[in-house]
């Protein structure tokens, strides 16, 4: 098939899976990175048993095969009484593994900020919350948007989970395979959906660059 | 009226160990309002210690300190509000490097004393004027050399309005040429009448700025007199030891 | 005292007070109890479904079990090892492109690493299952799995073995050169070696990525350790155990992966 044949006949469904490729890589980054922060902030505190709970659910979730994780949650959790929907399994997913690489970068940027300057504030008269506020936090995000960038692209990415459960509308790697199964979609059909990801991943990437570039610290 | 019997800095029989180490044996030491007190001895002395334990940055085992008569307590509001009554300078500047000039010395200042902001920076502006960098005060510190930041951060610590200020090493991690600007400032604010604790190895400043020298060794103090008293005729061998091998050098 | 090695996550805290060390020790108290209190939830909704019946768990102690679970893992591990080598391979050539003085040479390479970095595994699968074999590339299952799971990494490789080339001081090229190396000698036996070892680490993460872009292998019928736990499923009606158990094999294995990739980059003599 042509692109143009393609297009008329799929166009509709292409522009729909594009948007719920975005649409779903939005949640789910949102999403991560809030319980990215909240595990990052259980993995700092000075409660040990938090700490380790922390660790424990960034090893987990870090190391577990996102198809493995979507396969319980869609086909094994029922057995324990969790019955879900598709979506929302595969949001789940498609959050708590990028949450806990989310965390991973977080807890590595907190630790490019020097010791000396937390003392420095402390002997300012700074008390915990401020020093958070003042050099913690902001230091630690601002060295934080290269590695969300690439959060984010990989976010996108595992997305393509979703085509492995029957979910309406589907997004752009279902699409590939319903269009295959329909018709004779050949390369173009591939290429589409390919060049639609590639073009997402660019422009997340050169955006990402814009504003590390404009907030990042020099040492 | 001031309180001349009052201590600015005054430490009472502290101790402290690190695991097996005992790195503070019964310090006592006291600092009058205006004093400049330096600290030598060879590195390991438990010199930088000292000084640290005074802003509560290292714990101590036992012993008290006060702070213009005050108890350095554990934690809590008062030792927040005491740390930001003792200005602290360290050898590696530890300017905060997300923030500009002008801003690593208003943070703590609007922050902590809820000054208003004008007011925060035409303060800042007038010490950075007074250390001798107001030129660079829109500047990132990464963008500044090692002198500039040390006088930078001893700006920083003054915008506090400190009872005193601990210099620990302040030119320790300085390129020889740099040495000069920053002791220059400290001197100043000797002259000014700010009470100092200085830890360093520059024995010159030691001999014209301090007015008692404390020589260290094996975290006690061995001894302590006036400079000259030290540096013509020091008291214990270990002392003389010290001397002799930095003028050997 | 050296404060030189202390991470953020030390420091972050104060030598807490006799009041702080009060209020951890209660939060940890809670903490515990409630961490307790999840645990125990969570094993009676397993108990009160019947999932803890010995029939669900009783084959795992049988040896064949764990010789079938084995083949698959060799298949998983041989898709591993197979995708791998050509994403290293292919890799090092887009690397090589990229840091080629030919703009047209470099501009292909960027476009290919992007590419493969941009495209979910799961799409490139789909173009060898579905899309190659309208044109007759029928590829056995092996290679239906391996070859986009190496598609996908080739990028990824290739950009971090560039990182490594960038990382080699300059001084090092400027005095093989100065000892009347050849261009090539330079970069095969000065340039690239160190930068392989700068990159060791990174190079380990992303085998684990491979590893489990492997589990797709279902997708194209290869059997490796998933496919070979769906039989298990059917063999014995016990899919949450199965699942569950092999979800934790590959956890494992990627931790340690992981493991081993952060004892070498502590350990690299480079640094």
């Amino acid at each position: 098939m042509s692109i143009l044949e393609l297009l008329s006949q799929f166009g509709d469904k292409y522009w729909l899976a594009l948007l719920t490729t975005w649409k779903l890589t939005t949640v789910s980054f949102i999403l991560a990175f809030l319980a990215g922060v909240v595990i990052t902030v259980m993995r700092i505190c000075p409660i040990k048993p938090l700490r380790n709970l922390g660790d424990f659910y960034v090893q987990i979730f870090r190391n577990i095969p996102g198809s493995a994780l979507l396969i319980l949650l869609v086909y094994a959790f029922p057995y324990l009484k969790m019955v879900w929907s598709y979506y929302t399994c595969v949001l789940i997913a498609t959050t708590i593994i990028p949450s806990a690489f989310c965390s991973e970068y977080l807890i590595a940027g907190i630790n490019t900020i020097e010791v000396g300057q937390i003392e420095a504030a402390r002997s300012l008269g700074m008390n915990f919350g401020k020093i958070i506020k003042n050099v913690v936090l902001p230091q630690a995000i601002r060295s934080s948007v290269l590695p969300m960038t690439n959060l984010l692209v990989a976010t996108m990415l595992t997305t393509a989970l979703a085509s492995q459960v029957p979910l309406k509308p589907t997004e752009l790697t279902g699409i590939v395979s319903y269009i295959n199964t329909h018709a004779v979609g050949g390369v173009t059909a591939f290429l589409i959906s390919a060049v639609m990801y590639c073009a997402t991943a660019v422009v997340i990437g050169q955006i990402g660059n814009l504003i590390d570039r404009k907030v990042r610290i020099m040492r | 009226m001031e309180n001349r019997e009052t201590p600015v800095i005054e430490l009472k029989h502290v101790n402290k160990h690190y695991s097996h180490l005992h790195v503070l044996k019964e310090i006592n030491l006291s600092v009058k309002k205006g004093e400049v007190v330096v600290v030598i001895g060879p590195s390991g002395s438990g010199k930088s210690t000292l000084c640290r334990t005074i802003n509560r940055l290292e714990t101590i085992d036992s012993g008290e300190i006060f702070i213009d008569g005050v108890t350095l307590p554990e934690e809590g509001k008062q030792l927040a509000k005491l740390r930001s009554q003792v200005g602290m300078v360290f050898q590696s500047f530890n300017l905060f490097a997300h923030k500009t000039i002008l801003e690593n010395v208003t943070v703590a200042p609007i922050d902590v004393l809820h000054i208003s902001k004008k007011e925060a920076k035409e303060e800042a502006m007038k010490l950075l004027k007074r250390v001798g960098v107001e030129s660079q005060a829109t500047k990132m510190p990464a963008q500044l050399s090692g002198g500039q930041k040390q006088r930078v951060a001893i700006a920083r610590a003054l915008a506090m309005h400190p009872k005193a200020i601990l210099f620990d090493e302040p030119t320790s991690a300085l390129d020889p040429e740099m040495i000069g600007e920053v002791l220059e400032v400290m001197a100043e604010l000797a002259k000014e009448g700010m009470t100092m604790i200085v830890v360093t190895h520059e024995m010159n400043f030691a001999r014209r700025v301090a007015d008692r020298i404390i020589f260290m060794d094996g975290g006690a103090i061995l001894e302590e007199n006036t400079p000259e008293e030290f540096f013509n005729n020091p008291k214990t061998q270990r002392a003389k030891e010290f001397l002799s091998a930095i003028k050997n050098k | 005292m050296s404060l030189e090695n202390v991470s953020i996550r030390d420091v972050l805290y104060e030598a807490p007070g006799p009041k702080t060390r009060m209020k951890i020790r209660i939060a940890t108290a809670i903490s515990i109890v409630i961490m307790i209190g999840l645990l125990a939830v969570i094993v009676r909704q397993f108990y009160i479904t019947g999932q803890l019946k010995t029939k669900y768990w009783s084959f795992y102690g049988r040896v064949t079990t764990w010789l079938f679970l084995g083949k698959g893992l060799l298949g998983t591990l041989k898709v591993a090892v197979i995708s791998g080598v050509i994403a290293f391979l292919t890799g090092m050539l887009l690397m090589m492109g990229r840091i080629s003085k030919s703009k047209l040479l470099n501009g292909v390479s960027a476009v290919i690493i992007e590419f493969s970095r941009g495209v979910p595994t799961l799409l490139f699968i789909y173009f060898f299952f579905l899309v190659a074999p309208q044109f007759g590339l029928k590829l056995p299952a092996f290679w239906k799995i391996s070859v986009p799971v190496a598609l996908s990494a080739t990028g990824v490789v290739a950009e971090v073995l560039r990182s490594g080339v960038n990382a080699v001081p300059k001084g090092q090229t400027e005095a093989a050169f100065s000892l009347g190396m050849t261009n090539r000698s330079v970069f095969f036996k000065i340039v690239f070696p160190q930068a392989f070892m700068y990159v060791i680490p990174a190079l380990i993460a992303e085998i684990v990525i491979v590893l489990k872009d492997t589990t797709f292998a279902y997708v194209v019928n290869y059997s490796d350790l998933m496919q070979n736990s769906k039989v298990l499923i059917s063999n014995y009606d016990a899919l949450l155990s199965v699942y569950l158990v092999t979800a934790i094999i590959y956890i494992l294995i990627n931790y340690m992966l992981n493991r081993i990739s952060v004892k070498l980059a502590g350990k690299n003599p480079l640094f």
